[in-house]
């Protein structure tokens, strides 16, 4: 069997984010860079799919990007992952998602993958459409938002996370692509040995022109921070003043507090 | 009267080359006892513990003959030390005997054992076997009777505390009975010199001199089996200690304290990482549980023990041996327990204690690094958290690392990660950076130092974490991607001198990471503001006179023998210690060393808790510490335990910044 | 302009989540049409076109299916915008229908810009517009951010023959939520704990404010998910959506999946130690404190 997992680098959220010169996305200095959240639930569940069938499977890790993204491509081979692409792109964020999939279904259109794992969404752009677009590109089934994952005899089983905690029970027909949600699964922390082997695992480059054939259909036009919002109240200082002031606004402005 | 005795008075001349071949015998099994032994350790990993001979060996010679470690306990140390003395006295007149007789008078023709020496041997031998006598019955009555809790009463306890009784008991009857035969009848003023074996011989005033004869042989012959016994099972008893705890005193590691293997990355043969099964051990770990005489100091003064953790150094110990025994194959894991295995906060006060010199620290460090490095395991979904913060940030908090540096708005430091100049590097740490209650240290600390001219020099957003926590918890891997960065950030800026205000940043700054490549001087804040008070560089206000008691943290007490210094900086600013019961070498965790401060403490009773009351029992009304994690221990200790009226904690800064006077 | 509003039909009922379509096309200023996979019983109120295909043949999800039918409006409509909300539903089917046009899509709209769609990017803290370049796109709207229309109006009903192939894909149904021991749909005041609450001993003095107020305790998703809270208190997206008189938030940051859970709250009050936090968006008042240290003396004020 073959597996593909896509994931994406991006930066972590408790950084201050800045518009980049040109405006279109953030500046990249005093980012500290991690795997996407969602993508390290969709790695776990690929490895664990491995585990279930005996390690026959090949599982292959792909992310686009500059050089520093090999650092999250290492990450998913520590944890499991058997070889890598990194698709060689240092302007990745000016491509949009339409370009990101096309992307990767040019590097998996010709390669047999029997299923593949994306996460839901990423934290930075968040507009969950890569991974569906890259299954309507390949005409392969597909499902989001993945909380349960189960596999046997070339179906997948999967159960969507629905509003208010409900849930959709969901079977697939191999070859398929899942997008995962978080809570799928605990992710491993990975083991030193599979760290030190993971140094060995084969990382093939390819420079994203040689799979790029898109424009871009939705681009970005601005990215700034959102304008500070006038009608609220901001209150600072001693805690027990504090709670004396919020008190009267709350028997001012609710009918709660009486 | 010559003052002197017949050797083998009424035992004949005859008995020498029955009595040499029979000790030859004993010893002979003594030693195959312990050769049986060897194999036992020698299925452990190799460690070279035979270098420097010289200074284990005098080392070896002043605990074993000093009793320094033993000394340490007052309550069974003092008998304990004097009943060795004791025995070790009556084990020399016996050998003086040996060489008088066997020796001196047949090839020198000379007799040592007379006159005044003789009378000065007497004496001396006669006190010291009853100072054994008086010192077994008091080790006696403590372990039998009063049974202090956690001393554990084993057959072999009532066989060796038998055996002895018997050989000192039966060492003053033989004395006794010759006596009684000989000095009491003719040379009397002789008999004062051996006082207890007048009093004994006066007892058998009624015996007929046959009687005595005979009762003399009998006992003779007793005691001469007694000793044999002693010598030859002396393997399969608690007695086997001399050997080995005295071994142990030469086997003890000459590293700094605190000292571990730096884990090889590029090794890569290396399939195990930290210690699984009884395979991975050192032979010094299988002697270490053979060494190990379950005194329970250890255990005593385990803070985890203390409050209720299952962790109890000296159990870790004997299941370690217990493991091995069982077979290579065997978890430790599952022998030890995982529990007990993350409960430790690696205050060093179980190794510190040991009158054996075992190594219990580092042996729970390599069982945790297999947790953590070969099967990815935590003690809490808390510690993976911060474990993942401390990897993409570089702090445990998940506070972007951009920010690491915001504590020193508006204060004068030189960027030396930006290439300014500044006579030391100030090495913050994460939670004097990051953490509110602990920036204010930090703050102080630069304050302090411009009062005494003294330009400060920080990384800001490029220092990382020491390494320190994760290296603890068995993540060396972790450890070693932080201080390699660590390293070359400050070896670019090209300081000669760091100080921190973290004795877990020291201890790595200082030791750990020379293994790595980092060779620059650093101190603890505590030793350098101490040094500029007497230099005279710091000048402060000795106003008024103020009460406090003060807190070892584990890392600069025990591990870094800093005990002096923050008590001299205090006294320099005016204030007067109250000291807790258990300060100094003795002092009691906070509970936050071990990388437990990443951890919560789901276990027990809080360990913080219990020092915070420690520490208002003194009746001072502040605790002042210099350790970040005692701070914020103490700080919440003192809400959790109800002591907000009556104790506040304060850093040593703080109290310093308050009292800058005059002029530097 | 042309909008095709898809509506969402879950368990035998259509979703109210309609009403907030119809009042973004009126925004956009847009002619709307609508599709649904449904029953005639149970179409949307509103003067227009309603493509229905019949749910009894396709089943409620049926991404294959219900994409087809999707086109099938969308091609008679001439529709130049087809919309959805961004529900689990409306994810997981607007990429499909992009792919299908080969439309841009923009995902998660909170507001019209001058210049085009704003989104919500990197947690919420940040923002960026988005102009798609092909004539036809796919539009997902926030929940909530465009406050629904009553329903007015009956619109003419157009059937679809859509074929039930699923291509591969089985729907097996639904897995119910747990047994909800509390109902914060209903609730008229909820202290809800995130994050800044620090660790599970801590959600008590939490509790114990909203019992101060009369209120229920309700969670972010980060704290159900370390176990802290049971699910059944979880706001946001995939826990509920709320809307009561008074909203506090302890220790939250404001992702933008909490926030659309509790946006439509009359009166927020958001209590965190960064100024900055996303939350301080919706909030008419942000209490800059640590919540461990405001939150006990709140309630003590309150029960004074």
């Amino acid at each position: 069997m073959k597996i593909l997992v896509c994931i994406k680098q991006v930066p972590d959220m408790e950084s201050r984010f800045k518009p980049s010169g040109d405006g279109l996305w953030f500046d990249e200095t005093d980012l500290a860079w991690r795997m996407n959240e969602y993508d390290e639930y969709a790695v776990e569940q690929a490895v664990q799919l491995k585990e279930q069938l005996g390690n026959e499977p090949e599982l292959t890790v792909l992310s686009i990007g500059p050089d520093r993204v090999v650092e999250a491509v290492k990450k998913a081979l520590a944890m499991g992952a058997d070889k890598a692409v990194h698709v060689q792109d240092t302007v990745v964020h000016q491509k949009d998602p339409w370009q990101i999939a096309s992307i990767i279904a040019s590097y998996a259109r010709d390669k047999g993958f029997d299923l593949i794992f994306t996460g839901m969404q990423s934290q930075d752009r968040g507009s969950a459409q890569v991974g569906v677009l890259v299954a309507e590109l390949l005409s392969i089934a597909c499902a989001t938002t993945l909380v349960g994952f189960s596999y046997s005899d070339g179906v997948v089983n999967v159960k969507r996370e629905l509003e208010g905690g409900l849930k959709g029970l969901v079977s697939l027909q191999l070859p398929a692509l899942v997008t995962c949600q978080l809570g799928l699964n605990v992710p491993r922390y990975p083991t030193l040995p599979n760290i030190m082997k993971a140094k060995k695992k084969e990382i093939e480059a390819i420079p994203v022109a040689n799979l790029l054939g898109e424009q871009a259909i939705a681009p970005t036009v601005e990215f700034y921070p959102p304008a500070r919002k006038g009608g609220g109240v901001v209150l600072e200082g001693d805690v027990a003043d504090l709670a004396q002031k919020l008190v009267a606004i709350l028997k001012e402005k609710t009918t709660v507090v009486r | 009267m010559e003052a002197t005795r017949e050797i083998y008075w009424n035992i004949g001349h005859g008995v020498v080359l029955p009595m040499y071949l029979l000790v030859t015998a004993a010893v002979g099994l003594l030693v195959w006892g312990i050769w049986k032994r060897l194999d036992h350790w020698r299925q452990g990993k190799p460690l070279n513990r035979f270098d420097r001979f010289d200074e284990r060996a005098k080392r070896m010679i002043a605990e074993v003959f000093g009793q320094e470690r033993v000394f340490r306990v007052r309550e069974g140390g003092i008998f304990h030390a004097i009943f060795f003395w004791a025995f070790l006295t009556l084990f020399i007149g016996t050998l003086l005997v040996m060489v008088q007789a066997d020796f001196m008078a047949p090839v020198l023709k000379a007799n040592i054992l007379q006159g005044r020496f003789y009378e000065g041997f007497s004496l001396v031998l006669d006190l010291a076997g009853l100072a054994a006598l008086l010192m077994l019955a008091g080790l006696f009555v403590r372990r039998f009777i009063i049974q202090p809790a956690g001393l554990e009463i084993t057959d072999d306890d009532y066989r060796v505390h038998a055996l002895l009784f018997a050989i000192l008991i039966s060492g003053f009857l033989i004395e006794g009975a010759r006596m009684a035969a000989t000095e009491m009848v003719t040379n009397r003023s002789l008999a004062l010199f051996s006082p207890v074996g007048m009093l004994v011989a006066m007892t058998m005033a009624n015996v007929s001199a046959d009687g005595l004869l005979l009762m003399h042989k009998v006992l003779w012959w007793l005691h001469f089996a007694l000793v044999l016994g002693f010598i030859a099972a002396l393997p399969y008893t608690k007695l086997k200690h001399i050997l080995l705890v005295s071994a142990n005193a030469f086997f003890a590691p000459l590293e700094e304290k605190g000292a571990i293997t730096t884990i090889n990355m590029e090794d890569e043969e290396a399939e195990q990482f930290g210690t699984a099964t009884a395979a991975d051990l050192t032979w010094k770990d299988r002697f270490d549980a053979d060494a190990c005489i379950s005194c329970k100091r250890c255990q005593d003064r385990c803070p985890a023990h203390a409050t209720d953790k299952p962790l109890s150094p000296m159990k870790l110990i004997k299941q370690i041996g217990e493991a091995a025994a069982a077979g290579q194959e065997t978890s430790l894991v599952e022998a030890i327990g995982e529990d007990a295995i993350w409960s430790c906060t690696t205050c060093r006060a179980c190794q510190d204690i040991c009158p054996a010199n075992n190594e219990h620290v580092n042996k729970i460090l390599e069982v945790r690094r297999n947790l953590t490095l070969m099967e990815g395991a935590f003690p809490g979904d808390e510690v993976r958290t911060a474990i993942g913060n401390l990897e993409v940030n570089g702090n445990p908090f998940g506070m972007a690392f951009a920010a690491r540096a915001d504590w020193a708005e508006g204060l004068e430091v030189a960027r030396v990660n930006e290439g300014e100049e500044a006579d030391i590097l100030y090495f913050v740490g994460c939670y004097a950076s990051f953490d509110k209650r602990n920036r204010e240290v930090a703050r102080n600390f630069v304050t302090i130092c411009n009062a005494a001219g003294i330009r400060v020099g920080i990384l800001g957003k490029d220092e990382k974490c020491c390494g320190e926590p994760a290296r603890k918890l068995g993540n060396d891997y972790l450890y070693q991607m932080l201080a390699q960065e660590n390293i070359e950030t400050i070896k670019a800026t090209g300081v000669t001198k760091i100080v921190t205000t973290c004795p877990h940043c020291f201890n790595t700054l200082s030791r750990d990471y020379r293994d790595l490549g980092l060779a620059i001087e650093t101190e603890h804040y505590s030793t350098y503001l101490n040094r500029l008070i007497r230099d005279g560089r710091l000048a402060l206000d000795k106003a008024e006179a103020q009460e406090c008691t003060y807190h070892d943290s584990c890392y600069l007490g025990r591990y870094k023998d800093i005990v002096d210094e923050p008590r001299a900086v205090l006294n320099a600013a005016g204030w007067r210690v109250r000291e807790m019961d258990k300060s100094g070498y003795d002092s009691f965790c906070c509970s936050a060393g071990g990388g437990r401060i990443l951890a919560e403490e789901k276990l027990g009773s809080r360990i913080n808790v219990a020092r915070v009351r420690q520490a208002e029992a003194t009746g001072a009304p502040v605790l002042v510490s210099n350790c970040p994690f005692c701070l914020t221990m103490f700080e919440d200790g003192i809400k959790t335990g109800g002591c907000e009226e009556t104790l506040k904690v304060r850093d040593l800064a703080e109290i310093i910044v308050e009292r800058i006077g005059g002029g530097a | 302009m042309k909008a095709l509003l898809v509506c969402e039909y879950r368990e035998g009922k259509l979703l109210d989540t309609t009403y907030e379509l119809i009042a973004f096309a009126n925004r956009l200023g847009a002619a709307k049409a609508a599709v649904l996979v449904g029953v005639e019983a149970a179409v949307p109120q509103f003067d227009g076109t309603l493509y229905l295909a019949d749910v009894s043949a396709l089943g409620e999800y049926n991404p294959a299916a219900h994409k087809a039918a999707i086109l099938a409006a969308a091609e008679k409509e001439q529709a130049d915008y087809i919309v959805f909300c961004h529900s689990s539903y409306g994810w997981d089917m607007a990429p499909r229908v992009a792919a299908g046009l080969k439309a841009g899509q923009v995902t998660e709209i909170t507001a019209l810009v001058d210049g085009g769609f704003e989104v919500g990017c990197c947690n919420a803290k940040m923002r960026r517009s988005v102009k798609p370049a092909t004539t036809k796109t796919v539009l997902t709207i926030q929940a909530g951010a465009f406050t629904a229309v009553a329903p007015a109006g009956s619109p003419n009903i157009e059937k679809l023959d859509i074929p039930a192939d699923g291509k591969g894909v089985t729907f097996g149904g639904y897995e119910p939520a747990e047994a909800k021991d509390v109902d914060l749909t209903k609730a008229e005041v909820i202290v809800s704990a995130g994050r800044g609450v620090g660790k599970k001993d801590n959600i008590p003095l939490i509790a114990e404010l909203a019992r101060a107020l009369g209120g229920e305790l309700g969670a972010s998703r980060p704290v159900v998910d370390s176990g802290w809270v049971e699910h059944s208190h979880q706001v946001g997206t995939t826990g509920q959506t709320v809307s009561p008189k008074l909203y506090v938030a302890c220790g939250i940051s404001g992702a933008i999946q909490h926030l659309a859970g509790m946006k439509k709250s009359d009166f927020v009050v958001a209590i965190n130690k960064d100024k900055d936090a996303p939350i301080g968006e919706v909030a008419d008042v942000l209490v800059v404190a640590d919540v461990l240290q405001f939150v006990p003396a709140l309630t003590a004020q309150l029960q004074k």
